[in-house]
């Protein structure tokens, strides 16, 4: 816990520290070249496989293989991404000090306003308080759940690897092919669901950060309102947990047997990849967010020097 | 101590804008999301076809193979789409912090001093546009293996089936690796920033 802590409001010290030592951002792009090399190997075993066709059982062996090994691939990328942003959560903080200082001798002297509430910036509609506002509730739950669903993600994709052996072995096993796809995808849809709450905990670290900042100055703090984006953002991770959980209910349902299972195998691939695709396109208005609520800080930032209120 | 002068830097009188990539992030993250959220659910929608048509008491085979082509040609289009919606959204972050830290400098008074592209980035683009050639030239040769199921022997079929699914995997890899690229330079541009402008007080006090 005091890990997580340490990442999401690192203290003065730890700040220091991370500037000296920046171990997150070698280990995420070592581990995205591990996770590469991994699923290149798989595509190498599905070439193989494609040249035995004539074989039924030899390509369901290795299209077994290949599946497990792909999927922990991926989930060995996405971990190396959740890696990296550690990194930039803690670097946040190193920002935060570092405006902060500038900003206390840089600042031209000028009498500082009562807060407003709401008002209209650049970048939309804000808030102007007289301290920073408290973390929203999703800033709380993101914070709390990043760790836990990129540890069970990664268990649980390691566990449908170890079902891919069996499955290699019995190919013609429906059961084992039906525990290995749900438990991968689930454990993948974790792993992104891991990574949104982490993009999460960096915006608020923005907002805290940010109101920090001003609040330190004797300012009024101003910060901007939750985004569409940011609504949108949560949604569609939402749905897309949801579906992932689903898929791997659905898959149980094929593993304790199904009248034709090849029917329920044809639309639970594209299904377990539309949860995917959910939580992606989340990331991708997380990130939108991000930008959003960074270009706000620099506006304000720049008032400050520029007004010195 | 490390200070920005350790970092390959541009130093400029005025701030600077976004380059080329990051105002084609600012502009294209949208387009390209639309289009990934509409290819999940048309795969989705195909995939139920299919799977109907298996489920049926005389499945028409020529057409269970086609959809089989069709529905990862749409999906992988899709996947396509939203990782490079990821990719040009951080290019959208890396646009924000090039011109509002530029910005921040000429305000203070300073030399304007902008980080050279990091080698990290151009990882980043190559591997971007590598996963998606990958990608699309998987879809475009699904779609050929779709249209050629009734001349084609099942075989045939069977081998450009598993032969693209390892392109397409390789491909959304090499897209994922590059993504860890472009969030590893937001972490190098963080620490440029971080150390820069604590310099900034300093150099007004000389």
């Amino acid at each position: 816990m005091s890990t997580i802590t340490n990442l999401t409001h690192p203290t003065a010290a730890l700040r220091r520290r991370a500037a000296a030592q920046d171990h997150y951002r070698p280990a995420g792009l070592l581990l995205a070249t591990i996770g590469l090399i991994a699923t290149v190997s798989a595509a190498i075993v599905l070439w193989v496989g494609a040249r035995n066709v004539a074989d039924a059982e030899r390509l369901a062996e290795l299209k077994a293989i290949g599946f497990g090994l792909n999927t922990t691939g991926f989930a060995l990328v996405k971990s190396a991404i959740a890696v990296v942003l550690m990194g930039i959560l803690i670097r946040l903080w190193l920002r935060v000090d570092s405006i902060k200082g500038a900003l206390a001798t840089l600042k031209p002297d000028a009498v500082a306003p009562a807060p407003r509430g709401e008002i209209t910036a650049r970048h939309g509609a804000a808030t102007e308080t007289a301290a920073t506002p408290q973390p929203l509730p999703i800033h709380r739950v993101a914070k709390t759940m990043w760790a836990p669903m990129l540890g069970i993600g990664a268990m649980a994709v390691l566990a449908g690897l170890a079902v891919s052996w069996a499955w290699a072995g019995n190919p013609a096993s429906v059961a084992a092919a039906a525990w290995t796809q749900g438990l991968q995808f689930l454990g993948e849809a974790l792993i992104l669901a891991g990574i949104s709450f982490l993009l999460g905990s960096i915006l608020a670290g923005l907002r805290e950060g940010g109101g920090e900042v001003q609040a330190a100055l004797g300012l009024p703090v101003q910060t901007l309102r939750t985004p569409n984006t940011a609504k949108m953002f949560v949604a569609l991770m939402m749905l897309g947990v949801m579906a992932g959980i689903l898929q791997f209910a659905l898959y149980l349902v094929v593993a304790a047997g199904v009248a034709n299972p090849g029917a329920w195998f044809a639309w639970l691939g594209p299904f377990r990849e539309f949860s995917l695709a959910m939580i992606l396109s989340g990331i991708v208005l997380a990130l939108v967010t991000i930008g959003d609520v960074l270009g706000f800080q620099f506006d304000r930032i720049r008032s400050i020097l520029v007004t010195g209120k | 101590m490390t200070t920005s002068s350790d970092f390959a830097v541009e130093t400029t009188s005025r701030a600077v804008g976004y380059n080329l990539p990051q105002t084609m992030g600012r502009r294209l993250w949208l387009p390209t999301l639309v289009m990934a959220v509409v290819a999940f659910p048309t795969a989705l929608i195909l995939s139920g076809v299919r799977a109907a048509e298996l489920a049926a008491t005389s499945p028409d085979g020529n057409r269970v193979a086609v959809l089989g082509q069709l529905v990862p040609a749409v999906q992988f289009v899709g996947f396509a789409a939203v990782f490079t919606a990821i990719s040009f959204a951080i290019a959208r972050i890396l646009g924000v912090f090039r011109k509002g830290g530029s910005e921040i400098q000429e305000a203070a008074g300073s030399p304007v001093r902008t980080l050279r592209t990091p080698a990290a980035v151009r990882v980043f683009m190559a591997s971007m546009m590598m996963g998606m050639v990958a990608i699309l030239v998987a879809v475009v040769l699904h779609l050929v293996v779709a249209a050629n199921v009734t001349t084609w022997s099942a075989e045939s079929i069977e081998t450009w089936s598993e032969a693209l699914e390892g392109v397409r995997r390789a491909g959304v890899a090499v897209y994922l690796f590059g993504i860890t690229f472009g969030l590893a330079t937001i972490v190098e541009v963080l620490s440029f920033q971080s150390i820069r402008i604590g310099e900034l007080a300093s150099e007004r006090a000389l």
